[in-house]
């Protein structure tokens, strides 16, 4: 069978401030009908510029494509170049021979037109129809989809819905006019990994069900794993490797696909491991060197959190009264060793991060004890609580805000200990040269700001700084989400390096159930506020008891394509709002120990 | 339901606090009002017959329950310049007023629109600096300046529509609509410049976004993505800016209703302050700050009727 | 550094210099005298060798009025913007940075003085005090600041919630120490900017209040002065209107250009 697409030897030029950037160049790929092609690579490898380049969107990003075709099989059997197409002609393609979703469903939707009217305008403009049949087609497109209550979400607007429900909402546009092609631009990226699930099986029976090709962008290669036929690998601009999708995977010729995957968690390879272990990164010496397990200490408690709630006032009224509470955190109970990790994990608003700030007391709880060596952190003044922090620090999720974009990096990582007072002068300049070294950042980069930094180092550079004043605790929140997956595996490996040698103890906030497999030495799952399950990692991982812990491991992409996992569709329990009128009362949170450790909420 | 009875409280606190504010701006002169207004050669009997019918010998304290306690009975106080009741002489120049402001918003949003959408779909190219460069020009000279030009070249030598006065629109509309023309185009060009550069910036913020992605790669067209998509998203904001300025309007037609001798609120809150008329500055003061307070609260109504995310929130 | 270099910059720059420059030098170069002084044989001249701009209906010499008037104008702006940037920077960062009732309070009295315009205010405020050039700085400085104040608010609403700043909270900053370091300076090129912009809006306002005789008072040389003065005699004597007028739309526009190129640069949210 004829190939529905071909490109040969694209080259995407972008034209700023005078200068002429190379977007792509010399992309050449095919798409066989019926065949999910995904295209990965890290951020500015081109991977999203080639797919915008395939609907000639491109040139309203300022790009301009400079050489090479790209042919497409059109319904009626002609070929059609889409480089040198009319646009015109590119306006009865879009939308109804290629159809296109997506990353961010939060903005994906026009928030001032009904669902309704944006699925039947694609319809009524490309197959005629008027606007009754339009609107009995739209109903067919959400039921297909599988929405709940189609008939009612018609009539909604985009923020009546959820994010996941947003995604289909998309999913069911570009399925409105049955496009041969599904261009597919990262589309559960910004989705919580159940949802990411249910839209990954939703792709993958639309996609049988109808025969169409799908165009999958991504720079997760867990995903890449289900969902591939072939694989396109990308760096910077140029195609690296091509391949079926286990030829990537079992037998990659190319050192950065290699790299790659070294780099990249996956799940369920820590089965009978009793410690975390270090990723594997190639040609890093360091690493290789420490891949012993972590030798184990006698425990000895550093944090112990009681009875933790906090709650954040929902306001309303002239007065600004409080009508309402969130339940961010609901009755959490834990404690965390000397030199060891405890994730953390759960899907966004879960209160994983909230639980974080409480302990540090940047937001403050609303009843519940936080003991670090002795102290109840709760109990302490202004003044006390000032001092206290020396104890406990934390590294923050987004590198490029983390850091005042004003100050001079060696001022930011001084700022700490100028706070307690530890060291001046020569002294001072000492230390911070040494928390340099130790991050593994260059000595030069001390006079520089952080603009000029990437977005590993500034990570680096903020874990310096939470060094600074020798503390006992860091809170970790999703201090690695944000990296490419090769700079997350240098990241977590710097981090395990820094728990070996200086003692340190991670309260590491993740929703990557991968990566939590790797670092940690206790899980505590959350859900709406309440951790449902907590144990030594084995325990939760191998043995996991409480149905959302379930839920949530069976939805996590496995990087290798022998075990796919999203064949049929998925739908998992809705998470529900945490928010509650005031005066209510939760029961508290009991548990059932079903191994030594290993408890699981019983409600 | 809630939200206009919290809307409605708020108003009415506004509102308080702005008689406080107009009180305390015209009472920051420690000295004699009654000197400042009659000139320090005047009479003494003269003086004290004014200090006591201005009841400048209370206590301050009393002085301003009086004058709030009139504002809300209905007694607005006498002019000292115009011998009449003040709200008599008020209601006859708000609707001056209104038909000015309603004008020149109208010629401005008119003309800010299609130039600010005109803009940020070419942006960066020439259009874009045609746009820019044109408003920069409108927002650089003071209107009373445009005014001027304008009097000279339409009224004294086209002789298209008079230099200055107000018709009562219920005697003659088409004479109204004729002497408010002039005043309303030199402050609606001011206008018309602030304003394209905000829907330019608004449109540019709007055409970026992802649904503006989606809705090309449905295949719709150039002048339905933007006249409708973008445009949808792009009129509540710029409403509500456009709302903001009527408060620089109330603050223009000061002067240019005094340039074109143009009997609105404007001309008279003028005439109160070079004449120094204690109560009919209170007044007008009042009435100006409450009436763009109003506004802004009917923008933002209006608002929620068009942003569904509000309406139904 | 590079945008500046765009067209738009560089007028701006060359026209600010050129007006800053003609401000301070300008009222030293010229004869004491030569700006009051009348010839009454030479009222009305239209622009000439002697009177290059022309004179006005005095027979003041139009050029050297209007190099006084930039003083005046500049003076009062700049005097009028500072203030209000020193009465509504710590208003606006005290408000955005400890939020909660403080903010509550602030900004309910903020938003009560936005009700009022800001050319009403300053009127009534220059009307009160009894016009003169120091009173018209106050009047234009305080009929500005909650303008400021609700830019800077916001501000500083944003850098507080910024993760370094909580950073710098979680290793034990004090909240003096973090709005100095670490809020200041992330707001203070927002608030440039807004100063240069207000300054172009403190000129206009100036001009207006001078034009309707409650802002600087004769014989002081003022462009919204001779603005007015040039009304009745437009037909015969259009320079008198056009020297001044020019003056105005000059700096105004110098400001603005430079205030957009300054925003291009400096606002971390353009990029």
């Amino acid at each position: 069978m004829k190939d529905i697409v071909s490109v040969d030897h694209l080259r995407v030029e972008f034209a700023t401030d005078g200068r002429t950037v190379v977007g792509v160049e010399d992309v050449s790929f095919t798409i066989a009908p019926g065949e999910t092609l995904c295209v990965v690579g890290e951020s500015g490898s081109g991977k999203s510029v080639t797919s915008l380049s395939l609907m000639r969107l491109v040139e309203f990003g300022g790009g301009t494509i400079t050489a090479g075709s790209l042919n497409f099989e059109r319904a009626d059997g002609s070929t059609l170049d889409v480089a040198a197409a009319p646009s015109h002609v590119m306006g009865a393609v879009r939308g109804h021979e290629i159809g296109m979703i997506f990353q961010e469903p939060m903005t994906a939707l026009n928030p001032v037109f009904t669902i309704e009217r944006q699925l039947t305008d694609g319809l009524m403009l490309h197959k005629g129809l008027t606007q009754a049949a339009a609107s009995a087609r739209a109903l067919e497109l959400l039921q297909s989809v599988r929405i709940p209550e189609p008939e009612r979400r018609l009539k909604q607007y985009p923020y009546e819905l959820s994010g996941g429900m947003r995604q289909r909402v998309v999913i069911a546009m570009a399925m409105a006019c049955d496009p041969k092609l599904l261009i597919a631009d990262e589309p559960t990226t910004a989705l919580d990994v159940t949802i990411q699930a249910e839209i990954l099986a939703l792709i993958n029976r639309l996609k049988r069900e109808n025969g169409m090709a799908v165009l999958f962008i991504t720079h997760d290669m867990a995903v890449v794993a289900q969902m591939a036929d072939r694989v396109v690998v990308m760096y910077r601009g140029r195609i690296v490797e091509t391949g079926t999708v286990t030829q990537i995977f079992e037998n990659p010729q190319e050192d950065y696909t290699k790299a790659l995957l070294a780099a990249v968690p996956k799940l369920g390879e820590m089965k009978g491991k009793p410690a975390p272990e270090k990723m594997r990164l190639i040609g890093d010496e360091a690493a290789r060197a420490a891949a012993a397990p972590a030798k184990a200490r006698a425990p000895k408690v550093l944090l112990q959190v009681k009875n933790l709630t906090t709650r954040f006032p929902v306001k309303g009224g002239i007065l600004r009264r409080t009508v309402a509470q969130v339940h961010a955190v609901e009755d959490v109970s834990f404690s965390l060793n000397v030199g060891e990790t405890l994730a953390l994990v759960g899907e966004s608003g879960c209160g994983k991060s909230s639980c974080g700030r409480s302990i540090l007391r940047l937001i403050e709880p609303t009843s519940g004890e936080v003991w670090i060596g002795g102290r109840d952190i709760r109990a302490l003044d202004r003044t006390d609580l000032r001092r206290a922090r020396a104890d406990m620090q934390m590294v923050f999720q987004d590198p490029f805000a983390s850091l005042n974009p004003y100050r001079r990096l060696k001022d930011q990582v001084a700022e700490p200990i100028q706070n307690f007072g530890l060291a001046t002068g020569v002294e001072l300049d000492a230390l911070v040269l040494q928390l340099f070294d130790r991050v593994r950042l260059p000595r030069d980069f001390m006079n520089r700001y952080p603009h000029e930094l990437s977005g590993g180092q500034r990570q680096r550079v903020a874990i310096a700084r939470a060094l600074a004043v020798n503390p006992k605790l860091i809170v970790a929140d999703e201090a690695v989400s944000a990296l490419d997956v090769s700079v997350q595996a240098q990241v977590l490996n710097l981090m395990m390096e820094l728990q070996e040698d200086l003692g340190l103890s991670y309260l590491f906030i993740s929703h990557d159930m991968a990566v939590v497999e790797r670092v940690a030495h206790q899980v505590g799952v959350m859900y709406l506020g309440r951790i449902v399950e907590i144990g030594p990692r084995s325990a939760v991982f191998d043995s996991p008891q409480h149905p959302y812990t379930q839920s949530l491991l069976s939805a996590v992409p496995i990087a290798d394509p022998r075990k796919r996992r999203f064949a049929e569709d998925l739908a998992f329990k809705p998470i529900t709002s945490p928010i509650f009128p005031l005066g209510h009362q939760p029961a508290p949170s009991t548990y059932t120990e079903v191994t030594p450790g290993h408890f699981v909420l019983s409600l | 339901m809630t939200y206009v009875l919290n809307r409605l409280l708020s108003v009415i606190l506004t509102l308080f606090l702005i008689t406080l504010v107009t009180f305390a701006v015209t009472n920051i002169l420690p000295g004699d009002v009654a000197m400042m207004i009659m000139g320090t050669q005047s009479n003494p009997e003269a003086l004290a017959g004014l200090r006591q019918s201005l009841g400048l010998n209370d206590p301050i304290l009393v002085q301003y329950a009086h004058w709030v306690g009139g504002l809300l009975s209905g007694d607005w106080g006498n002019s000292l310049i115009f011998k009449k009741p003040i709200l008599e002489l008020l209601s006859q120049k708000i609707v001056a007023s209104a038909v000015l402001v309603v004008m020149s918003m109208g010629i401005a949003l008119a003309l800010a629109i299609p130039l600010g959408v005109w803009a940020a779909v070419h942006r960066d190219k020439w259009q874009d600096t045609v746009s820019s460069s044109s408003a920069l020009l409108g927002v650089s000279l003071p209107d009373f300046f445009w005014g001027i030009v304008m009097i000279l070249v339409f009224a004294r030598w086209l002789g298209w529509f008079p230099s200055s006065g107000f018709v009562d629109p219920s005697l003659d509309f088409w004479g109204t609509l004729q002497h408010a023309f002039l005043p309303a185009l030199a402050l609606g060009l001011g206008l018309m410049a602030h304003l394209t550069r905000m829907t330019r910036s608004t449109m540019t913020g709007i055409l970026s976004q992802e649904f503006i992605r989606v809705a090309r790669a449905k295949g719709l067209t150039e002048r339905t993505v933007i006249w409708r998509y973008a445009l949808a998203n792009a009129i509540g904001p710029v409403i509500t800016i456009a709302g903001l300025q009527i408060g620089y309007l109330f603050g223009s037609i000061i002067v240019m209703e005094s340039l074109f001798g143009y009997t609105g609120m404007g001309w008279l809150t003028y005439q109160a302050l070079l004449n120094r008329d204690l109560p009919l500055i209170q007044d007008t003061v009042f009435v100006i700050a409450g009436v763009v307070m109003l506004t802004n609260l009917a923008v933002d109504l209006l608002y929620v009727v068009i942003d569904p995310r509000i309406r139904l929130g | 550094m590079k945008r500046f270099k765009t067209t738009k910059g560089m007028i701006g720059i060359v026209l600010l210099t050129l007006i800053a420059l003609i401000a301070i030098f300008g009222p030293m170069v010229i004869p004491p005298d030569a700006a009051t002084a009348m010839d009454m044989r030479a009222r009305r001249a239209p622009p000439s060798l002697t009177h290059l701009f022309g004179t006005d209906q005095l027979g003041r010499d139009l050029l050297f009025r209007v190099i006084l008037g930039t003083r005046t104008s500049l003076e009062i702006a700049v005097s009028a913007v500072l203030m209000s940037v020193i009465l509504g920077l710590p208003l606006g960062l005290i408000s955005g940075y400890f939020g909660k009732w403080i903010d509550n309070v602030l900004m309910r009295f903020v938003d009560t003085l936005l009700a009022f315009p800001a050319l009403l205010l300053a009127l009534t405020i220059s009307a009160v005090l009894g016009p003169n050039i120091q009173n018209t700085i106050i009047a234009i400085g305080v009929a500005f600041t909650p303008y400021l104040a609700r830019i800077i608010r916001g501000e500083a609403l944003r850098v507080a919630q910024m993760p370094y700043v909580e950073a710098a909270r979680s290793s034990g900053t004090t909240d003096a120490m973090i709005m100095w370091r670490h809020v200041l300076p992330n707001i203070l090129p927002a608030v440039i900017v807004q100063a240069t912009i207000s300054l172009a809006f403190a000129i206009l306002a100036e001009a207006g209040l001078s034009f309707l005789g409650l802002g600087t008072q004769p014989p002081a040389a003022s462009w919204g002065l001779m603005i007015q003065a040039s009304r009745d005699q437009l037909d015969i004597a259009p320079w008198t209107a056009v020297v001044p007028g020019l003056a105005v739309a000059l700096t105004v526009l110098g400001l603005n250009m430079f205030g957009d190129v300054l925003r291009d640069i400096l606002d971390p949210r353009s990029k």
